[in-house]
């Protein structure tokens, strides 16, 4: 009990909570730009902790991350852009809710949601770290391909009202993402000997193309028609909250555990348990017909599991320095710097810091309400930009979002290509979504299958020896049956 | 009149001209004067990154400009290596170099090699250890070995990609011990820490990746090294025997990086880093750090860091055209 | 540009039997029965299979329909230099930001795409010097992106 109050100490320090406040100002603004990601942020304030005690470089990242996680639902909501890949899963379902002239529910609901999802996960990381971290330990190359398996039957659920054309897209999605060095041989694919095709595609350009290209493309053509697509203004964004709340506290809960579980599985982060969330919403709902068009349901699924994610992949990395998503592989150097070595020994060393870090957590979501609240008041301006004004500064972000996650043009030229191509496929009733997931999932499915097979020495057998991985395999085997059968039986009767 | 006048007029152009056009050699005498990019071939948060940051960090005080990291990943680290070696040799763009340099071409990936580049300084070199799972029936290192020379293809090893630095580590040590490099089979992992967790998971048996990628999980009680494959013991780890104390082989091997330019950095360059490094490398500030993150600090300047790269890239050709991946 | 599923199904296939037949030429993975050419090659198969059902698909519910559609806006010359200026804005910035700097690219584009679509030039050289400093001063500045200094080599 020492070292909860120390740690309490520790925290309410008031240079400690200036360097919160300003992490958390930092983060919303990171969070709110598409092409600059949690990720980035937390690399980008590794040289600033460099210089800072233990307790406030540690609040600094966990800060910077929650905040920066839900802001990128904001321009999610208002442009159709996600902010982050963590809501790229729920961005056409918020957008279409800002069209109805729903946006003040819509982000009312993100904001409430991810402090609460933030809130469930960090409870779970304070009071289950060693008995979870022991279970994602048990995750081998074989679960992995399970859940990568299970990762892309979500792209089907989420666009059910045209199932081949969502088929398409997520297979588009897959070859891009052999595109570069394959993962088991080391052997160049589709590279045509371009050095920078070598590193792959990478996925925030092709996303930020994809949903924020296409959509300024589709905007300078259609300036007079649509001119003010959405409401005059955003008014009192807790109204309504609590109906969604009494309606929708199933989902929050089910998001927030799948959202607690995929982020404790190193390997799998924020974005995953967007997606995975937001199909089990769809599968599970009474009115799944409503999802797409603007309705509130998944959006409180998968806003509620991406921030619980970020408190539950911090399990792995303190307990067996293994990191739970790309924000945690940082923040594993950073304890390595601080002389607070990862391990189930760090809880015996440091619990102060470790304790510190939990507060830290607690505090960061009760601070994302009000200045979330802020950060939603003052983008609404955004609405009241004339669009031929808008349009060309949205271009100009995505152009320089694109080249800093590659550091170079070539960014930008992934970025075109794909948003040319999610034009034509948007013209055309094909989804976006799946292709982004497939790229999101390719290589981990391919990487997770070519392993297994060296393991098991070409055997499928071995994929369903493992206990946890012979229930997923179950699992998805019969999703996937369930799936094929009622396809059949739905277009068996309606010829078209 | 006319004619002084034109005169004046293209002496003001021509010296505009100089002074835009020619800027780059006649700027030399006073490098830098403006900012410096450091190229990191490998991800943000990682050991590559970290130790580039720091060096960038430092070298910004001495040289009283910006030195910034940039980080051009992807491709096994081709594309930031090629991006060091192909900028321009104008002092403005450096980079950290890492093993693969000696690696990439014999694969086939790239034509560049070590000699593409303007060696500054070598920093520092981690060894390969041999983990096994703390459960393990095997409680040294030379136990293993016969265990493996016993049941050749049983065992299944993993830290790196195929053909990464950590596979020739084993290949090479196997090969030292005279069985085939494939008398473990090579599990590729997408680096040392889902490795290290793929061991503790059971789904390999050993795992050769450096002592300090896998401290946590020696920490944590999952995991135990049995050997270095170094010529003297890490002093961070001073339980853990070499290669050459608990079975007599001589073999060795590491994964090192080092501060490079672009071939043809001009002389002066070259001669006002170097000096730079060797304090940086002497400071409090970059010990402290690598003795932290367990990093092994080794210093070889200009003409021996080529020389150790020379060496180095013959040792690589030899274990890659054993195991097969060599394409040369 | 909306087209007949067929044609796009069409374009697919061909895609697809590219994908394939490339994939055959990535050398095995030595060892193993599964090398580099397996996922394209299966995701390649599944491609070909999905298209051939979307070209069925598209020439049974044709009825008489056009094979290609274009949107009105096509029709409008203002309109379609508009898309293209868009297009060209990208290959612009990606082909000169290295030697021109992003300064430099970012003004012109973002002032030349204002006064095409419609905003005041005071108006639009404001707004273009302001978002370009601004974007400057955060990715460059703050979020330390290597932001192509270009011209400005030239002057320190």
């Amino acid at each position: 009990m020492d070292a909860v109050a120390t740690a309490f100490g520790l925290i309410l320090d008031p240079y400690v909570l200036m360097v919160m406040g300003l992490a958390a100002v930092f983060g919303i603004f990171v969070g709110s730009i598409p092409g600059l990601t949690a990720t980035m942020a937390t690399a980008l304030l590794v040289p600033v902790t460099f210089f800072m005690e233990p307790v406030p470089a540690l609040a600094a990242i966990v800060t910077t991350t929650a905040m920066a996680i839900f802001a990128g639902d904001i321009p999610g909501a208002l442009l159709r852009i996600p902010g982050t890949p963590a809501s790229a899963a729920y961005t056409d379902e918020s957008f279409a809710m800002t069209k109805k002239g729903q946006a003040e529910l819509n982000l009312g609901t993100n904001l409430v949601f991810s402090a609460l999802g933030g809130l469930v996960g960090t409870i779970v990381l304070i009071t289950a770290a060693p008995a979870l971290a022991e279970l994602a330990l048990n995750f081998s190359s074989f679960e992995y391909f399970w859940l990568a398996c299970l990762g892309l039957t979500c792209a089907v659920f989420i666009a059910a009202e045209e199932p081949l054309k969502a088929i398409i897209s997520l297979l588009i999605g897959l070859f891009v993402a052999t595109i570069g060095i394959d993962p088991a041989a080391g052997f160049p694919r589709f590279t045509f000997g371009i050095v920078d095709l070598m590193g792959g595609v990478s996925f925030i350009p092709a996303m930020i193309g994809m949903f924020a290209v296409s959509e300024v493309l589709r905007g300078v053509v259609n300036l007079q028609g649509i001119g003010r697509p959405t409401q005059e203004r955003i008014g009192n964004i807790f109204r309504g909250i609590g109906p969604v709340c009494a309606r929708y506290w199933k989902n929050f809960v089910r998001g927030s555990v799948i959202g607690t579980l995929v982020g404790a599985l190193p390997g799998a982060g924020a974005d995953i348990a967007a997606w995975i969330s937001y199909a089990v919403s769809k599968r599970f709902s009474k009115q799944p017909e409503k999802f797409g068009t603007g309705h509130i349901e998944g959006v409180v699924d998968a806003t509620s599991a991406n921030n619980s994610s970020l408190g539950s992949a911090w399990i792995p990395a303190l307990v067996f320095g293994i990191p739970g998503d790309s924000i945690t592989a940082i923040v594993i150097g950073v304890l390595y710097m601080k002389g607070m070595n990862p391990g189930p020994t760090v809880f015996l060393q440091n619990p102060q810091f470790i304790y510190a870090v939990f507060i830290s957590f607690i505090l960061a979501n009760l601070l994302m309400v009000p200045l979330g609240w802020l950060a939603i008041k003052s983008s609404k301006q955004i609405l009241n930009v004339p669009r031929n004004l808008l349009l060309p500064i949205i271009l100009m972000f995505c152009i320089v979002g694109s080249f800093a996650i590659t550091n170079s043009a070539y960014g930008i030229v992934i970025m075109l290509v794909a948003g040319v191509l999610g034009y034509l496929m948007e013209e055309n009733g094909f989804p976006v979504a799946p292709a982004i997931l497939g790229l999101v999932l390719g290589e981990m499915l391919e990487q997770n299958f070519m392993t297994s097979m060296i393991k098991s020495e070409g055997s499928f057998i071995a994929f369903f020896q493992r206990p946890i991985a012979g229930v997923l395999g179950v699992v998805t085997l019969a999703i996937w049956g369930l799936m094929i059968w009622r396809g059949l039986r739905r277009t068996q009767p309606v010829p078209q | 009149m006319m004619k002084r006048r034109t005169f004046l007029a293209s002496a003001a152009a021509a010296s505009a001209v100089a002074g835009l056009g020619l800027r780059p050699a006649g700027a030399q005498a006073q490098w830098p004067t403006r900012p410096i990019t450091m190229i990191c071939p490998w991800g943000a948060g990682g050991g590559t990154d970290a130790t580039a940051r720091i060096v960038a960090s430092l070298l910004e005080k001495e040289l009283g400009q910006p030195v910034n990291v940039v980080n051009r990943t992807g491709g096994s680290g081709v594309v930031g290596h090629s991006a060091i070696a192909t900028a321009a040799p104008d002092g403005y763009t450096i980079g950290m170099i890492t093993v693969e340099t000696n690696m990439m071409h014999w694969q086939g990936l790239t034509d560049l090699t070590y000699a593409s580049y303007t060696p500054l300084a070598l920093m520092n070199a981690d060894p390969p250890g041999v983990q096994v799972r703390a459960d393990s029936p095997y409680k040294t290192v030379k136990d293993l070995a016969e265990a493996i020379r016993a049941n050749p293809g049983k065992f299944k090893a993993s830290g790196t990609g195929q053909g990464g630095i950590w596979h020739l580590a084993l290949a090479g040590w196997l090969q030292a011990m005279g069985l085939k490099p494939d008398a473990v089979a090579w599990v590729p992992s997408n680096g040392a820490a889902p490795a290290m967790q793929d061991l503790a998971a059971g789904g390999v048996d050993i795992v050769t990746c450096s002592v300090p990628e896998a401290k946590a999980m020696l920490d944590a009680g999952k995991a135990r090294s049995l050997a270095v494959m170094a010529p003297q013991r890490n002093p961070a780890f001073p339980d853990i025997p070499t290669l050459k104390e608990a079975m007599g082989i001589d073999w060795t091997v590491a994964a090192w990086r080092g501060i490079a330019g672009p071939k043809g950095l001009p002389q002066l360059v070259v001669e006002k880093t170097i000096p730079l490094l060797k304090k940086i490398y002497d400071s409090k500030e970059f010990k402290e750090f690598m003795t932290n993150r367990g990093f092994g600090m080794v210093w070889a300047p200009g003409e021996e860091f080529a020389r150790f790269m020379a060496e180095d890239d013959a040792k690589m050709g030899k274990v890659m055209k054993a195991v097969g991946i060599a394409k040369s | 540009m909306r087209f007949n599923d067929a044609v796009i199904g069409v374009v697919l296939m061909l895609v697809a039997a590219a994908i394939v037949l490339y994939a055959q030429t990535f050398p095995a993975f030595p060892g193993q029965d599964y090398g580099p050419s397996l996922f394209p090659t299966v995701i390649g198969c599944a491609l070909f299979i999905a298209s051939a059902i979307l070209v069925v698909r598209g020439i049974v519910t044709r009825r008489g329909a056009g094979w290609a559609y274009f949107a009105p806006w096509t029709r409008e010359p203002h309109h379609v230099v508009s898309f293209a200026l868009v297009l060209l804005a990208l290959v612009l910035y990606i082909l000169v930001s290295d030697d021109a700097g992003f300064l430099l690219s970012s003004f012109v584009i973002l002032l030349t795409l204002f006064v095409w679509l419609g905003v005041r030039w005071p108006l639009a050289l404001v707004v273009a010097v302001a978002t370009t400093l601004v974007i400057d001063w955060f990715f460059g500045g703050l979020m330390r992106v290597p932001l192509p200094r270009g011209i400005l080599n030239l002057i320190s």
